[in-house]
């Protein structure tokens, strides 16, 4: 089946997205007015710590947010499928999988451990109304050949017969063989050893280019994103404090969390004490502030204004950010 | 299949070890309980005025032997007769070999026991299965409410009820035992009617008092089972919601066949207040009637026919793990 150039990748249009759950204090946001486009045949990467609304985010662009979350507000075009806030029953269905694939924490047990991969993929074509089982067989084989696994041997076996990195090929296989063209990744290498990891990466990059995808990867190891992503957009209490282009994000960092975040990482060489925790803690889905900058609590730069008004995300150039401080400072 | 075939013969040579393990166990302790119904027989005919060896002989013609042995040697006899299958002669109903009282008490057990058994099984997974889904709902608490309320009322109490209920309240059914006399025993209407009639009352005790633990049992692990991540993985690859259910319920009833196979091998000795209250002419009156009668050899059958099925419950449900489960499966099988 011949791939389509990456010209005819889809782009993604996030606007305005507001992901809300349900909690005894009220509905509380998770996902707060996230605006955010994925070019066509990009990789995108979403940095962020545990419980800043990443995951929440990756789930929203299948329609995806498992109760008692609910997309609040906003839109996720996709081109050639249109708003997937509006989707629902069969027609969301089929789009998953079939548009839009996703990928789980290898990690996670993604698969039935009752039923052989095979046996799995054949119940996803029959899912998808695929009337050529054995092509898909085939192009299931092909895919797993392509990511360097004896693909008939796979699709033989159940998931505890597979290793980490390989239920983690196995994932991708499953995302893609329908030929979905949007691929979101969830924490792609959580929990593999580098060797795996990085030849997840180089996987992952490769079958993007290949096969024309558009691609978010969701990930806390900035590491992961500088090795893959070509626009980069920073999470913080549920709401995109910066984006950009990897290299000028990592390179130059604008906002104070962005900042903190690339100076915590220890360097192979110089001292060990150069790198600097961020201090304080991430917010919870319930201490995250309803007013104001939700960074502020944590940040060297607060000003009074910080206090009473969300800073509204700035288009400088390429790069968008979120801060007052570095208004003024580019005013100044 | 070489793996069942090995499992299949390392699980029989550890059930023959139980089986005389049990054997030994249960022999020592029957023999150990005071009383012993030879003696009273023998002092009864004394009193009677008999001389003693005239007692003794009466004993002897009653039950066709004497006891001589010392301990060690009964105990060798009591073993070396179990391997060719002979448990030993009734005390209670003289001549007649255990083997053939209990084939015949077990008949009575087995059907009904079974029955009420497989019907909760299927109720309870069902139902489970709703209680699980609609678990925030009225229905799911209502079903949950059900099988916590009968699983904690006590199986005789259950039974007295439905007696009172069905059977004198309005009696529409029989109140005990397992069949009328009227009818000829034979592949008759009349007869199997009857049959079914007298079972429909313990077969619901059975059935009523085992389902609150299925249902209870099923709906906790569908919850589980929900909340793992290859549900949400399927969801999210645009599974049908028909092949996602079949996953969801694989998965959830798997640790309940270990349940089910134990129950069922539970199930020849566990009827005995049932087959009490309904006068039931099953393994679990026997066992009373026999600890009653002071009959050693009908005890220790008893004992011994409970433990075995226990034990071949055990292996019958490893093996059907290995057939149903690929992780138990391949556990010797891998590379």
């Amino acid at each position: 089946m011949p791939h389509p150039a990456s010209s005819q990748a889809p782009g993604v249009r996030i606007d305005g997205l507001t992901v809300v759950y349900k909690t005894p204090a009220g509905e509380l946001p998770a996902v707060r007015d996230v605006s955010l486009t994925l070019e066509p045949g990009t990789i995108t990467g979403i940095v962020g710590e545990s419980g800043s609304g990443k995951s929440t985010l990756a789930l929203s662009l299948l329609n995806a947010v498992q109760p008692p979350g609910r997309i609040a507000a906003g839109s996720v075009e996709i081109d050639g499928l249109g708003d997937v806030v509006g989707l629902s029953g069969e027609r969301l269905r089929k789009a998953r999988g079939a548009h839009i694939g996703y990928v789980f924490q290898a990690a996670q047990n993604s698969l039935n451990p009752l039923k052989t991969v095979g046996k799995q993929l054949l119940d996803l074509g029959r899912s998808h109304g695929v009337d050529d089982l054995r092509g898909l067989v085939r192009e299931a084989r092909e895919l797993l050949g392509r990511m360097g696994l004896d693909g008939a041997r796979v699709l033989d076996s159940h998931q505890h017969e597979l290793s980490g990195g390989m239920r983690q090929r196995v994932g991708i296989m499953l995302a893609l063989v329908l030929n979905a063209h949007v691929v979101v990744l969830d924490e792609p290498t959580t929990a593999l050893d580098m060797i795996t990891q990085a030849n997840i990466l180089k996987i992952v990059r490769e079958v993007h280019a290949e096969r024309g995808l558009t691609t978010l990867v969701i990930t806390h190891d900035i590491g992961v994103v500088a090795e893959v992503a070509d626009r980069l957009a920073v999470m913080y209490g549920g709401r995109l404090v910066e984006q950009g282009p990897t290299r000028e994000v990592l390179g130059a960092p604008r906002h104070p969390y962005t900042r903190g975040l690339i100076q915590a990482i220890p360097r192979l060489v110089g001292d060990i004490d150069e790198a600097r925790a961020l201090p304080g803690r991430p917010p919870t889905l319930a201490t995250v502030p309803t007013a104001g900058c939700v960074f502020r609590e944590r940040c060297a730069l607060r000003m009074d204004v910080c206090e009473t008004d969300d800073p509204a995300a700035v288009a400088h150039g390429t790069r968008i950010v979120a801060c007052h401080a570095v208004k003024v400072r580019e005013h100044a | 299949m070489t793996i069942i075939a090995r499992r299949l013969a390392g699980h029989l040579a550890r059930g023959l070890v139980m089986i005389l393990v049990v054997a030994t166990i249960s022999f020592f302790i029957v023999n150990n309980i005071p009383g012993d119904p030879m003696a009273a027989r023998y002092e009864k005919l004394i009193e009677q005025g008999m001389s003693p060896e005239a007692a003794a002989q009466g004993v002897k013609v009653l039950y066709g032997f004497l006891p001589t042995g010392t301990l060690w040697e009964q105990y060798t006899d009591y073993m070396s007769g179990l391997v060719r299958l002979d448990l030993g002669v009734s005390v209670s109903r003289p001549g007649t070999p255990v083997l053939d009282v209990l084939g015949e008490a077990t008949k009575w057990t087995v059907l009904p026991v079974l029955a009420g058994t497989l019907l909760s099984f299927l109720v309870g997974i069902v139902l489970g299965v709703y209680a699980a889904i609609k678990r925030t709902g009225k229905l799911g608490d209502a079903l949950a409410i059900s099988g916590s309320l009968l699983h904690g009322i006590p199986q005789y109490v259950l039974a007295m009820l439905l007696v009172v209920i069905f059977a004198t309240l309005i009696p529409i059914l029989p109140a005990d035992g397992p069949v009328d006399i009227l009818f000829e025993p034979g592949f008759n209407a009349g007869y199997i009617g009857s049959l079914v009639e007298h079972a429909v009352l313990p077969v619901a005790t059975y059935a009523l008092s085992a389902y609150g633990g299925w249902i209870l049992a099923m709906k906790s692990s569908v919850v589980t089972v929900l909340g793992d991540d290859f549900i949400l993985a399927a969801e999210l690859r645009g599974m049908k919601r028909s092949i996602i259910f079949r996953y969801i319920a694989r998965n959830a009833i798997l640790p309940l066949f270990t349940i089910l196979a134990l129950s069922l091998g539970l199930l020849l000795g566990g009827a005995v207040f049932i087959e009490k209250i309904f006068n039931y002419p099953g393994l679990g009156l026997l066992l009373i009637n026999s600890i009653n009668d002071r009959d050693y050899a009908l005890m220790g059958g008893a004992f011994l026919l409970i433990t075995v099925a226990v034990i071949v419950a055990n292996i019958v449900a490893d093996l059907f793990y290995t057939v149903i489960d690929p992780r138990v499966r391949s556990g010797e099988e891998a590379r």
